[in-house]
């Protein structure tokens, strides 16, 4: 696999492109919102210095990087900053921050290989033969873990989304 | 028929999770600091190899105006030593020897006017010698 090192302009792409659904994935794994953007932007100013060289699949290695540095980050436990639990990460078009605590707090009950998947196909928008490929596991695999991953958000979503499915049929 | 009711109702439950959007991040401030910083680092680039350059050149130069110098006084000192009033030196006698033998010998008389003791004045040191 060959490897290089991305230019400035591209690492703005791959930030503006996947850096929300990154701070989402970090999210999971750290206390709160800020604390997960505050390990995309580690990660994205590491890229940024040039000294690293990536493998050809960027999304793959930014996806793992942050996984790593969320995880570093949980451990030492440093952060000091007091957490708002009414802020979350996601934001509903309607407005609807109940239903957005629920998603981010579902999204973190869920197995890291499923809520990866999710996180990936849902709001990074890749296809699930790039997951596949930024996974390293097989589709059929990708395929199920999104299933199974599906079902358990919808269980526990289903209050929230008929309410807004409700509201916009409403609205119209 | 039972896969594509599940996938259809996937592609529903998707389209409803698409409905949430992550907060976008703040800006990458290391972004601009590069964009800053790029020029910058060029200029500097620019003026070190400038700053060199012009060393160099000076360097060169000094060289080649100290050669010049070299050359001159060289030759300088080759007519000094042809003229009757130098000290002697024997690279410019042989050479004066080679060429005209009769300048040969009025270059070593006058020369010796000056080079060897005199003898013919008052206060010679033959004459000195010879009251003794």
């Amino acid at each position: 696999m060959t490897e290089r090192k991305l230019s400035a302009e591209d690492v703005r792409r791959l930030y503006d492109q996947h850096g929300p659904a990154l701070v989402a994935y970090a999210c999971s794994f750290v206390t709160d919102a800020a604390a997960a953007e505050d390990v995309v932007h580690q990660v994205f100013l590491r890229l940024l210095s040039a000294e690293i060289a990536i493998p050809d699949v960027p999304v793959a290695y930014v996806y793992r990087a942050v996984r790593n540095a969320a995880l570093n980050a949980q451990r030492s436990g440093l952060r000091a900053v007091e957490v708002d639990p009414q802020s979350s990460v996601f934001q509903h078009r309607c407005g609807n921050q109940e239903s957005a605590l629920a998603l981010e707090k579902a999204l973190a009950e869920l197995p890291e290989e499923q809520r990866e998947v999710v996180v990936m196909r849902v709001w990074s928008g890749m296809t699930l033969e790039e997951v596949a490929a930024a996974a390293g596991a097989p589709l059929n695999t990708i395929a199920s873990r999104y299933r199974y991953a599906l079902e358990k958000l919808r269980e526990k979503l289903r209050p929230y989304e008929r309410n807004e499915n409700g509201t916009m049929e409403d609205g119209k | 028929m039972e896969q594509w009711k599940m996938e259809n109702n996937d592609r529903k439950f998707e389209e409803y999770l698409g409905e949430f959007r992550p907060r976008k991040p703040r800006a990458l401030p290391e972004l601009i600091v590069h964009r800053q910083v790029w020029p910058r680092r060029l200029a500097a680039a620019a003026a070190i190899a400038i700053s060199l350059g012009a060393s160099l050149w000076f360097v060169r130069r000094k060289n080649e105006l100290n050669n010049g110098e070299v050359v001159a006084k060289d030759s300088t000192s080759m007519l000094e030593a042809k003229s009757p009033a130098s000290p002697l030196a024997l690279l410019p006698l042989t050479q004066v020897a080679l060429q005209d033998p009769k300048q040969l010998d009025a270059q070593l008389t006058a020369a010796s006017l000056r080079v060897l003791p005199d003898f013919r004045g008052s206060t010679s040191t033959l004459r000195v010698l010879a009251k003794e």
